[in-house]
């Protein structure tokens, strides 16, 4: 048994992330004694219609948030509670909603800070209510082994050490919620634990008081003795000393004070929490509330440290008239473990997880990127270029300051090419309609393809072949490019010609030929069949997709690599047409009339649809 | 809870039409000059100067003097504003009109769990104490605000009659509107006078507080809380307030000249048991300081620089309870980084750290703790088997 909270407790809680977090610590109570989410919903307008993902143990559960509490209940009738985590200044008007739902009966407010006048007028309200008003600055409530109200009893771990899986016969009543936790322990430690622990929380004027759950404690048959943690300040712990000595009370109360210490300090001196504040003449003092205590019965320790001795105390005294029989032992084992996350279990080395992706080129898990295992600062200090990077990420190797060169080269008589080429034309008409950079140039990219740019890999990819099957027969490898393949990728061009030859396929022959020791027995292959080619037909030169194809085979670039080097060349022209025509602030394009050669149908009537 | 100013105070309320005598603050001597021209009752008035600042016992300290013409007022706040008081120095003076009177009452209004209690009586002044049985009270419960009427009836039961009860009573009413609408939680004007040829009445002196949690709703404070322990607050408390005031969770602290044992404990509930136990083996605290809420670390850590650096200090007590939220292994590492700060600066000479705490990854914290003995630091490391106070009896028997 318990007060306050039992497995029957449905809540919702009213506040952003704060919120969030209890819920899932909640949810590992849920867990722990093995009963369904306690929390319902959410209420927190910011984040109307989200899902929040909360674990119960290894079981991911989806708990809705409404944009107001009347909404939240209508779709969950059974809430009978709720819990307070908004910001100072909407805490009032939160708490005030929910005391005045009919199907709540408890609010517990964690919020600190909140104005005093705040605090009694919502204390006023829950009493004419019939209902509990438990807060401000309250951590919450735990009802062992049924409900947990809150972020009360920590981590996971010590929701076991504490025994809170199962009901003992204790109950507890703080100021504190610090306290609340070490009472708890201490009640688990020095007795069987407890059956439910309320923080009220330090503030001046709280929602409740000692008395309201002493009553409670006092009608739960399972407790059997109540622990206060008090403080200096205020009156609730002489009331609790007068309603114990009232008349015969069935639980026995042990009670510790703080603030003892405010007798040799300098007057005026205040500390610890906003209500632990002695009044003038000396009401309020430690020292008079463990007086008052301890003449009304309860048992009083001179100091925490003596708390121990006194639950021990009573716990065999009632162990003893037989008001309680020893608790059998538990075997921690039978509890439930929270799952661990995947990548705690990997570290302990007990779970294999097959990768999703596999990667062979760079890694940033360190300190800084590496490519192919050499740090990228390592690689710009040592004197290497970007084309030193592009070898590594595309090949995996360090090219030769010949072979860079060569790379360099490449990429510089390829990066543009006017606009009037596709993938230029397509940047530049996505700039003048408005649109960023990424997208245009992006535009300009799906141009690349068969007829434009993405011919590189092809043409590499068969005069590599041809070198290798038909060595010294370029009229057999023509033949079977013409049975299996058709135009030679590679070889001819729409203007150029032998007579008007492509003045960068000369330059990048002549270069590598003869100022690289390169070999180059794939592009020496390609000119060769340029030679019979021609002489079919004038246009069918090496073109400049064929040459660039052969060089880099020739430099042992993957063939799936070889169209990449137009595509980041053109991209560096595609970003500057995008660049140029935004600077501009170039208009729209509309094709005019007159550019279309509209052949459609006569205009005519649209028939009854059958 | 925020004590406030005379200054404050006044203002609160003119604005609630509580009659209070002619004032002005000022920070420059030769303004009060400037405002003489400006202002004749300044001119004609006997006139009161007070140190305003937030310092007790400002009359045995020569900063309060009374019954000054202009002249000498002006010669009596350019001898206050400068002079220093232990660590204080002081800025302003309120200077104000000594209004002639007749009788001084006693005009009280506390807040309590059910709404407030109004205290008067018609014997006020500096006896108050010895008239204390002359204090009537009325009960005002929350909301419940009472009609002048029966404010004028309270006034009679303490005593007053015919046109000075209504006046009273209205004065009361006011002071209800000023206590509630302004937050407050006390206010204690003594006396209230009244000079009865011309029937005024004036609050000559106040003392308010008001709940500082509510400024989110009151656009014209202007004023910040002073410091309520008797004296202002040092440097180190208030570059601890400034970094609380920053932050997520909390940091607070304390200073008590001459005491041994310093405090680096946390939780509101668990730092005062700490207080209370070395008070109790006898020993005297340097401090009183507090973490709680899940405190950034280095927020943490800037409370242990502070800590360390307390004069003359034996011991460390890193106290706590068994904490639900606040992670122990973050708010350590802030306290482990204070310490090696500190003691790379000179401090920590001959102090011995005593350490008791559990919580979300206690187990790490403590043991990263627990490590800083391999750097030569004198330090004991207690978990939550260890009874949470006990660790103050430790260092007490050491």
């Amino acid at each position: 048994m318990s007060i306050l909270a039992n497995r029957d407790t449905q809540v919702v809680i009213i506040g952003g992330v704060a919120g969030l977090n209890a819920a899932r610590r909640m949810a590992q109570f849920d867990f722990l004694i093995n009963r369904p989410l306690s929390v319902k919903a959410f209420v927190y307008p910011p984040e109307e219609g989200q899902q929040k993902e909360i674990y119960r143990g290894g079981e991911l559960k989806n708990v809705p948030v409404y944009s107001s509490l009347e909404d939240a209940l209508a779709e969950n009738p059974g809430i009978n509670t709720a819990l307070i985590y908004i910001g100072a200044n909407r805490a009032y008007q939160a708490a005030k909603e929910a005391l005045e739902a009919s199907s709540i009966k408890l609010v517990s407010m964690i919020t600190e800070g909140v104005p005093e006048k705040d605090a009694k007028r919502l204390r006023k309200l829950a009493i004419e209510a019939g209902k509990l008003f438990n807060g401000p600055s309250s951590i919450g409530i735990m009802s062992a082994g049924e409900c947990r109200l809150g972020v009360i009893g920590g981590e996971f771990k010590n929701l076991k050490l504490c025994n809170l899986y199962r009901s003992g016969s204790f109950g507890v009543i703080t100021k504190s919620g610090g306290l609340s936790n070490e009472a708890m322990w201490l009640c688990a430690q020095n007795g069987n634990g407890i059956t439910t622990a309320v923080a009220i929380g330090g503030d001046a004027y709280p929602g409740t008081d000692f008395v309201t759950y002493l009553e409670m404690f006092e009608k739960d048959p399972e407790t059997k003795a109540v622990v206060i943690v008090g403080e200096v300040g205020g009156t609730l712990e002489d009331e609790a000393a007068e309603w114990l000595a009232a008349e015969k009370r069935r639980i026995r109360l042990v009670a510790t004070i703080g603030g003892t210490c405010q007798e040799v300090l300098p007057q005026g001196m205040k500390f610890g929490h906003a209500g632990a504040k002695e009044g003038k003449k000396g009401v309020g003092s430690a020292r008079a509330k463990m007086n008052a205590l301890r003449d009304a019965g309860a048992l009083v320790p001179d100091t925490f440290g003596g708390l121990s001795k006194c639950i021990k105390q009573v716990y065999e005294e009632l162990l003893a008239d037989g008001s309680i029989k020893p608790e059998p032992e538990i075997d921690e084992a039978l509890l439930p473990e929270l799952p661990l996350k995947v990548q705690e279990i990997m570290k302990q080395g007990e779970v294999i997880v097959e990768p999703l992706i596999r990667t062979t080129i760079s890694d940033d898990r360190g300190e800084e990127p590496r490519y192919v295992g050499y740090a990228a600062s390592e690689l710009c200090e040592k004197g290497y270029g970007i084309e030193d990077v592009l070898s590594l990420l595309w090949s995996k190797k360090l090219p030769s300051r010949e072979e860079s060169e060569i790379i360099k080269r490449i990429i510089m008589i390829s990066a543009d090419h006017g606009p009037a080429v596709s993938g230029a034309f397509g940047a530049i008409i996505g700039a003048c309609a408005g649109i960023d950079l990424p997208q245009a140039v992006s535009a300009g990219m799906t141009m690349i393809g068969p007829r434009f740019g993405g011919a590189v890999t092809n043409a590499g990819k068969y005069f590599k072949y041809g070198v290798k099957e038909y060595p010294n027969d370029i009229a057999g490898f023509l033949s079977w490019m013409k049975q299996n393949v058709g135009p030679v990728p590679g070889i001819g061009h729409r203007v150029k010609s032998v007579k008007n030859p492509d003045k960068r396929v000369k330059y990048l022959v002549d270069y590598v030929k003869n100022h690289t020791s390169l070999h180059t027995p794939c592009l020496d292959y390609a000119l060769e069949v340029e030679k019979i080619t021609t002489s079919k037909k004038d246009n069918l030169i090496l073109n400049v997709d064929g040459t660039i194809g052969c060089i880099l085979v020739d430099l042992d670039f993957p063939e799936q690599s070889l169209n990449g080097f137009f595509v980041l060349a053109r991209t560096i022209g595609m970003i500057g047409h995008w660049i140029d025509q935004t600077t501009q602030g170039s208009k729209l394009i509309r094709l005019y009339d007159y550019l279309i050669n509209y052949a459609v149908k006569e205009e005519r009537e649209v028939p009854v649809k059958k | 809870m925020a004590k406030i100013l005379e200054g404050p105070a006044m203002k609160l309320f003119n604005k609630w039409g509580i009659p209070v005598p002619n004032y002005v603050v000022i920070m420059d001597p030769n303004r009060l000059e400037q405002l003489g021209e400006a202002n004749k009752w300044l001119r004609e008035s006997k006139l009161v100067v007070k140190a305003h600042e937030a310092i007790g016992g400002r009359f045995k300290l020569g900063l309060v003097k009374l019954g000054l013409n202009l002249e000498e007022a002006v010669a009596a706040s350019r001898e206050m504003i400068g002079r220093e008081i232990g660590t204080a120095v002081i800025r302003q003076v309120i200077v104000a009109e000594m209004l002639e009177h007749d009788e001084e009452y006693y005009l009280c209004i506390n807040g309590n769990r059910d709404g407030a209690e109004v205290l008067l009586s018609n014997r006020g002044g500096v006896d108050i104490e010895e008239n204390w049985d002359t204090v009537r009270r009325l009960f005002i419960p929350i909301d419940e605000n009472p009609s002048v009427e029966r404010l004028t009836e309270f006034a009679g039961e303490a005593g007053f009659t015919g046109e000075i009860a209504e006046r009273v009573g209205k004065i009361v009413s006011r002071l209800v509107l000023c206590f509630d609408n302004e937050d407050a939680q006390s206010i204690e004007i003594n006396p209230l006078v009244i000079r009865k040829s011309d029937m005024r009445f004036a609050a000559l002196d106040a003392v308010m507080n008001v709940d500082y949690d509510a400024r989110f709703r009151h656009a014209d404070w202007d004023f910040k809380p002073v410091s309520e322990i008797g004296r202002p607050f040092t440097e180190a408390e208030l570059q601890i307030m400034e970094i609380d005031a920053r932050i997520k969770g909390s940091v607070k602290f304390v200073e008590v000249p001459g005491g041994e044992i310093a405090l680096l404990t946390a939780g509101g509930g668990a730092s005062v048991f700490y207080s209370d136990a070395v008070v109790a083996r006898g020993g005297t605290i340097a401090n009183y300081a507090e973490y709680s809420g899940d405190p950034s670390d280095w927020a943490v850590e800037a409370l242990t620089e502070t800590v360390c650096a307390l004069p003359n200090i034996k011991h460390i007590i890193v106290g706590g309870a068994i904490a639900n939220f606040t992670d122990v292994k973050a708010t350590f590492n802030g306290i482990i980084n204070g310490f090696r700060e500190s003691k790379s600066k000179g401090y920590l000479e001959n102090v011995k750290i005593w350490v008791r705490r559990g919580g979300p990854n206690e187990n790490q914290g403590l043991a990263a703790i627990r490590k800083l003995q391999d750097e030569g630091f004198d330090i004991h490391v207690y978990d939550r088997s260890m009874p949470m106070t006990d660790i103050v009896d430790l260092a007490l028997n050491s």
